[in-house]
């Protein structure tokens, strides 16, 4: 991988340049929060913030999504996708690009997703790195470094970046450039180093992964499910700013007359009285407990055994968006019978 | 074919589930196209108030004897019941105090003469007929109106969101106004289909949909107790738009 170094004075006439592959959107405050926005101007950009209400899943499935349309005369009219504009998203984390991965994974592996791939392939990723906050346990999902899944990563070293660069794009960027990125230093790297082993120390949450699909299998029938069930209202707040959850309902909107009409995809979340229901009203998770239950089995058990991995990455935004404080991390501890697993 | 009857009728209520109906502009002289209104009276005075109907849309809850005798004689003449809006759906405003004393009621506003008034306690549709779709909102959504109109023509009942507000609030990215600024937002109890309206605009929920889908009441309850807010207040808040909440103080 090649490696090099940027001045930060310099970075806003990177910004300039990096315009020339596509419209640049970054995180943007948002009443005291933040959110990822196409940028009117690049000092609206927020390189140092905590985390977004929505992770950049959104871009590659929007939260309605509409696959096709048809209209009387025309017949099928099929998401022009080839003309979806070139974007370059600019400041995502490691968990959230570890986030893209494994959507990557159920988007593009066995089953190909035309309309996720399109997106993929239109949305240039530039990540930069970051400091965790209370809510952040992406180092204990493995989650907090990544090697791919960038054009361009940014370290930050102070006054200047390290730059990583992932992919022959990146490089195109660099290049764009001229002499704007200079060769790293010795010192650079020493810097790198001593700064992420204290990145690793400033984890104030920590998850403890290891056996843990088989403590979900043991614990199948534990009292904790009721308990966090009695207490989550179900408002699928969890589901819709994760990372990785990535249900979808497919249905039909009719015209009036129904000569025309569109199919579209919505977010969906196994939190929900009537996602496990079927024809005849039957339903196999009628009970909350075990809607709430089926969330963490399903990242946390079943996804390992499909993907070789818990499908979390630590990023604490279903922490952050839980009206009731159902914490993730705390479920976890509990169910292994430690009470207070932060350190 | 002959094209499907339908007749739009109000009971108590501020009319506003009728007012969309005549508010969907684009969509007016499409709607006279595929369906025949035969009895609509705030649109038209010429009705035929007997004609059998295959679709009638009610607003409004049953708050008076004649109320009563309307809803009933509009089920007989129709094949399919839509309640329309929050009063006719849930009870609504009117039902806010439906568990008092009416007689008491009637005379702290009306003085000696409330006495005589055709005056009962709110009830949503269901509670005096069979209701065949339900269409809530305070006033109901345009796109859902549309949407039922379009679905059931093709003979399919629409499809609404069951979850509550948060999700669209969410999937809107909007700020959470109970988690970051611990104000009584009711997005987590009420049932979608507005977008967020409220959250979007920065001002909590107050629920004027009414009840989502297995809403948690109880667990909400405990929620805003911790963040110190009397539950009467969220109890009153939630009884303003449906008593289906079953609020317990
Ligand atoms: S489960 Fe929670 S912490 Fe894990 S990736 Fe999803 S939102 Fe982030
Ligand atoms: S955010 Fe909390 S209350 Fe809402 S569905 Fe998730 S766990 Fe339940
Ligand atoms: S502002 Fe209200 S509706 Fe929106 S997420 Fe927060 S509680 Fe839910
Ligand atoms: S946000 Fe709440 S109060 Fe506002 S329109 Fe929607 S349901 Fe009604």
């Amino acid at each position: 991988m090649k490696v090099l170094r940027l001045p930060k004075e310099r970075l806003d006439l990177f910004a300039s340049v990096l315009q020339q592959f596509g419209e640049v959107h970054a995180p943007v405050e948002q009443n005291g929060k933040y959110a990822f926005r196409a940028l009117s101007r690049w000092s609206d950009a927020r390189l140092d913030y905590p985390r977004t209400i929505l992770p950049p899943k959104k871009y590659f499935v929007p939260p309605k999504d509409t696959l096709f349309q048809y209209k009387e005369g025309l017949g099928y009219v099929p998401a022009d996708l080839a003309a979806d504009r070139r974007i370059i998203l600019f400041g995502l984390h490691s968990c959230d690009i570890y986030g893209l991965n494994i959507l990557d994974q159920v988007f593009s592996g066995k089953y190909d997703d035309p309309y996720y791939q399109a997106r993929r392939k239109n949305v240039a990723i530039i990540g930069v790195d970051c400091i965790p906050d209370e809510h952040c346990f992406c180092h204990s999902m493995r989650a907090d470094f990544v090697d791919k899944g960038f054009d361009l990563f940014f370290q930050d070293l102070g006054d200047r970046y390290l730059v990583m660069v992932g992919t022959a794009l990146g490089d195109d960027m660099v290049l764009a450039t001229g002499s704007l990125f200079e060769p790293v230093t010795p010192e650079d790297l020493a810097e790198y180093k001593q700064r992420s082993s204290a990145k690793r120390k400033a984890f104030k949450l920590h998850v403890e992964i290891r056996d843990l699909p088989e403590i979900f299998e043991l614990e199948y029938d534990s009292s904790l499910w009721k308990q966090v069930g009695d207490r989550c209202l179900s408002c699928g707040a969890c589901s819709m700013v994760c990372p990785t959850c990535y249900c979808f309902d497919v249905a039909d909107d009719v015209d009036l007359g129904a000569r025309s009409g569109s199919r579209s995809r919505t977010w969906d979340s196994c939190l929900f009285s009537t996602h496990a229901m079927v024809a005849g009203g039957e339903n196999f998770r009628e009970g909350r407990a075990s809607r709430v239950k089926f969330r963490y089995y399903h990242k946390q058990r079943g996804f390992v055994a499909e993907y070789g991995r818990p499908s979390c990455v630590g990023c604490g935004r279903c922490i952050s968006a839980c009206p009731v404080n159902i914490d993730i991390s705390q479920v976890i501890s509990q169910l292994r019978g430690i009470e207070n697993a932060t350190a | 074919m002959a094209k499907p009857t339908l007749g739009v009728f109000g009971l108590t209520g501020c009319a506003g589930d009728q007012l969309v109906i005549l508010n969907c502009e684009d969509e007016l002289l499409e709607l006279t196209e595929l369906v025949d209104i035969k009895d609509f009276l705030m649109a038209s005075s010429g009705n035929d108030t007997s004609c059998q109907l295959d679709v009638a849309l009610v607003d409004g809850a049953v708050l008076s004897q004649r109320d009563e005798d309307m809803l009933k004689r509009i089920r007989e003449r129709s094949r399919l019941l839509v309640a329309l809006g929050t009063c006719a759906v849930w009870g609504g405003v009117a039902s806010l105090d439906r568990n008092q004393d009416r007689t008491r009621l009637l005379e702290d506003v009306y003085g000696e003469m409330g006495k005589k008034y055709d005056s009962l306690p709110a009830r949503a549709l269901h509670e005096v007929v069979n209701v065949d779709l339900s269409i809530t909102g305070c006033p109901i959504e345009k796109d859902q109106l549309i949407s039922a109109v379009a679905s059931l023509l093709q003979g399919d009942p629409p499809l609404y969101p069951k979850y509550p507000v948060c999700t669209e609030c969410r999937m809107r990215e909007y700020n959470c106004l109970l988690i970051e600024r611990g104000e009584i937002c009711c997005g987590p109890l009420t049932v979608a289909g507005c977008q967020a309206r409220c959250p979007g605009l920065n001002v909590p929920c107050v629920g004027c949909r009414g009840p989502a889908d297995d809403a948690n009441v109880e667990s909400a309850m405990n929620m805003f107790g911790e963040k110190g807010i009397p539950r009467e207040e969220i109890a009153a808040k939630l009884r303003t738009f449906a008593p289906a909440w079953g609020v317990n103080v």
